[in-house]
């Protein structure tokens, strides 16, 4: 019933691991659904963290993406330090209609990027979401401009529910991650590992040495 | 009540304090003590083990045998017209099978299609479980260890043999029948005066703190001052105070918690009409339910709420609110919350941030689930950990801590549940055997994966059959009973 994924593993030019970091609540596994599966619907709370992969040709590239959805309650912020470790992208998500989403980014999540973030050129994206609520909306896109700004991130507006800018979260992130050279080069150094024997797979980008 | 209610109200930010400054340990002390505010939750979870006297008593007993008549589907009946997980069934009928990139977050239900094909022997095998254990709830004195037994091999859905099976597990019902009337009064006018006195609406709260203010107010002799000293009896208490002490400090958390613990609950078994959706079932579910987790969090405050306690609260309050005893579906959400406590008084330390690192914290019990690993399947346990490096913090966080309620459907949740909490050792120990076997059971699987795959596969279990899974579980190897003593 479930997808014998190892089996028939596609060959892939890099391996990315992205991180969702965000409150609870704002959208984070439903965004991350609505991208690998073309799908919305309503998730239980994540405990602790989900991990997904997806396969996508983005500028010309065969991308191999092994995604991290974390927990946003603060009990699992323990938890979800170490898997920033060796990630070339974080997303941070928060919820158009509820401000206090938004006000924790520069609180807390960004701290936390600077914190745990292993490589200085991580790519960070800002990602405002339940833009289909367009009349509970509480936070202006103008303000998730100048918050990107601030802290030099991309940034987009997009609904998980809707599907718009979803596709667009992810690859505005890997093409940014594309074009620069040192978070290229730990891609690769992954796929080499990769593609020679499946030895320890992924050992760079998607496990942690915690524990 | 006034008193009452400042003082219980003194006694939470005591304790706020006293975590914030002391210790994790000793924030798990206080969290024990508060966890036995209601009174019948002092008795610890092995005492259950003490009384076990025969005799015989019908009481109830019609009860009991009237569920002999009702078929087992009849407590379905709370769910769409067929039974569970309707929406996501039909998902899956599509047998789109998810690809590699589209895995969905689906708990399938296992066992799907042996569920229709019930043959006349199951049937009969049914009835005589069902009425054993009818037999069992009807003694004067109910023999716990012989429950323990009956009961681990799967309790009967539908009536309310489960329900009352799980109060005398946990303990919240004492074996001697005669006492559970007593018992069951006192919890349940209990659990109404705490939530007197700890779920005021914050209004009310107001107004009696304003009373109280301008009680004090008309003593104040000079009319000229009167502005100033109105000034400075509110200091601490208007809504933009920063003190900690502030009532309208606490009134905000307490608004943060709710809204966090609504929020879960809209997401609790989202494909399950009992909890979810808009019909007036639901909604009154989930106002209990919120109030049970609100009180949870008020009579704890070191823990406070973390999410995952509404999916351990779920079956609890399912299977209490449809007990076929009208008194006892009336008074579930008291019922729900004294077993909430029992169930979580030997785990509540895995909700608890501080304490991860401790010898009672997560991190810990993760280790333990290693070694059972290790000590009945090396091959397997080396794959895992050297090979393919996947950390047990990845899947088993959820697997222990929400004891099991994300990884399987419903129903076989209160199957898995009927065994935890019939183990003579504690649900613990038992959950540890689960999840190991859990990985026993998929090792073939396991051991042609990769990191990715692996992973995956473990967050989202695939189908297995329940009673085979619980079979491992109980034939785990002996030599790991060591494990017990650091429970």
């Amino acid at each position: 019933m479930l997808p014998d994924s190892s089996s028939s593993q596609p060959e892939f030019d890099y391996l990315f691991k992205l991180l969702l970091i965000g409150d609870s609540g704002v959208g984070k596994s439903t965004l991350l659904l609505s991208f690998t599966s073309n799908t919305f619907e309503d998730l239980s709370p994540t405990i602790g963290v989900d991990f997904k992969v997806k396969h996508v040709n983005i500028g010309g590239k065969k991308l191999k993406l092994a995604i991290w959805d974390t927990a946003g309650q603060e009990r699992f912020r323990t938890l979800t330090s170490s898997y920033y470790r060796g990630a070339q992208g974080v997303i941070m998500v928060y919820d158009v209609t509820r401000r206090e989403t938004f006000t924790n980014l520069s609180d807390i999540w960004a701290k936390e990027i600077d914190l745990y973030s292993t490589n200085q050129d991580c790519i960070k994206m800002l990602v405002g979401n339940k833009v289909d609520k367009e009349s509970e909306r509480v936070v202006t896109k103008k303000e998730g401009i100048d918050f990107a700004r601030e802290y030099g991130c991309l940034f987009l507006e997009c609904s998980a529910k809707t599907r718009v800018n979803v596709e667009q979260c992810f690859e505005e992130l890997v093409l940014k991650i594309l074009e620069t050279p040192s978070l290229l080069a730990e891609g690769s150094s992954g796929v080499r590992k990769n593609i020679f024997k499946q030895k320890p797979p992924e050992s760079d980008a998607a496990t942690s040495g915690c524990c | 009540m006034n008193e009452t209610f400042s003082s219980s109200l003194s006694n939470f930010h005591g304790t706020v304090r006293a975590h914030q400054l002391g210790t994790a340990l000793s924030s798990a002390v206080m969290l024990k003590g508060k966890l036995k505010l209601p009174e019948a939750a002092r008795r610890a979870f092995p005492d259950r083990l003490g009384s076990l006297v025969m005799g015989f008593d019908d009481k109830d007993d019609e009860n009991g045998r009237s569920d002999l008549v009702f078929g087992s589907g009849e407590e379905l009946e709370t769910f769409q017209p067929n039974g569970f997980g309707l929406d996501r069934e039909s998902d899956e009928d599509e047998d789109h099978k998810p690809s590699d990139d589209s895995d969905r977050r689906i708990r399938q239900r296992s066992d799907k299609d042996g569920a229709s094909s019930v043959s006349a022997s199951e049937i009969i095998a049914a009835d005589e479980k069902r009425s054993d254990i009818a037999f069992e709830l009807s003694q004067k004195e109910i023999n716990l260890e012989k429950l323990q037994r009956l009961a681990s091999l799967g309790l009967p859905d539908g009536g309310g043999l489960r329900a009352t099976a799980w109060k005398l597990l946990l303990g919240y019902l004492p074996a001697s029948r005669n006492l559970w009337e007593k018992e069951l009064t006192e919890n349940r006018l209990k659990y109404a005066k705490l939530k007197e006195e700890l779920l005021l609406s914050p209004a009310e709260y107001a107004r009696r703190k304003t009373e109280a203010l301008d009680a004090m107010e008309q003593d104040v002799d000079s009319p000229a001052d009167g502005p100033l000293t109105r000034h400075e009896i509110s200091q601490e208490d208007h809504p933009l105070s920063l003190g900690k002490a502030s009532a309208w400090h606490k009134y905000f958390q307490d608004t943060e918690i709710a809204e966090q613990i609504d929020r879960d609950l809209q997401r609790t078994h989202p494909d399950l009409k009992f909890f979810s959706g808009d019909s007036s079932l639901s909604r009154k579910n989930r106002e209990a339910m919120r109030s049970i987790l609100l009180l949870f969090a008020k009579l704890n405050p070191a823990i406070r709420y973390v999410q995952g306690m509404n999916e351990v609260l779920a079956p609890i309050y399912y299977i209490f609110s449809t007990d076929t005893d009208e008194q006892n579906a009336a008074n579930a959400e008291a019922d729900s919350f004294c077993c909430f406590v029992r169930l979580l008084s030997d785990s509540v330390d895995h909700f608890c941030q501080q304490l991860d690192n401790s010898s009672v914290g997560i991190h810990s019990t993760l280790s333990r689930l290693v070694e059972l690993l290790k000590a009945n399947d090396e091959e397997l346990w080396r794959h895992l950990e050297f090979t393919t490096k996947v950390n047990p913090q990845f899947y088993a966080f959820r697997w222990i801590t929400l004891l099991l309620t994300q990884e399987f459907n419903f129903h076989s949740i209160m199957r898995i549940w009927d065994t935890l909490l019939s183990n003579p050792f504690g649900v613990q120990e038992m959950l540890l055997r689960v999840c190991c076997a859990m990985l026993l059971c998929i090792k073939s699987r396991l051991l042609s994966g990769d990191f990715a795959a692996n992973l995956k596969l473990l967050q989202h279990y695939p189908e297995i059959n329940i009673e085979h899974l619980l079979q491992v579980a109980q034939d785990l190897s002996p030599d790991t009973s060591s494990f017990r003593l650091s429970m």
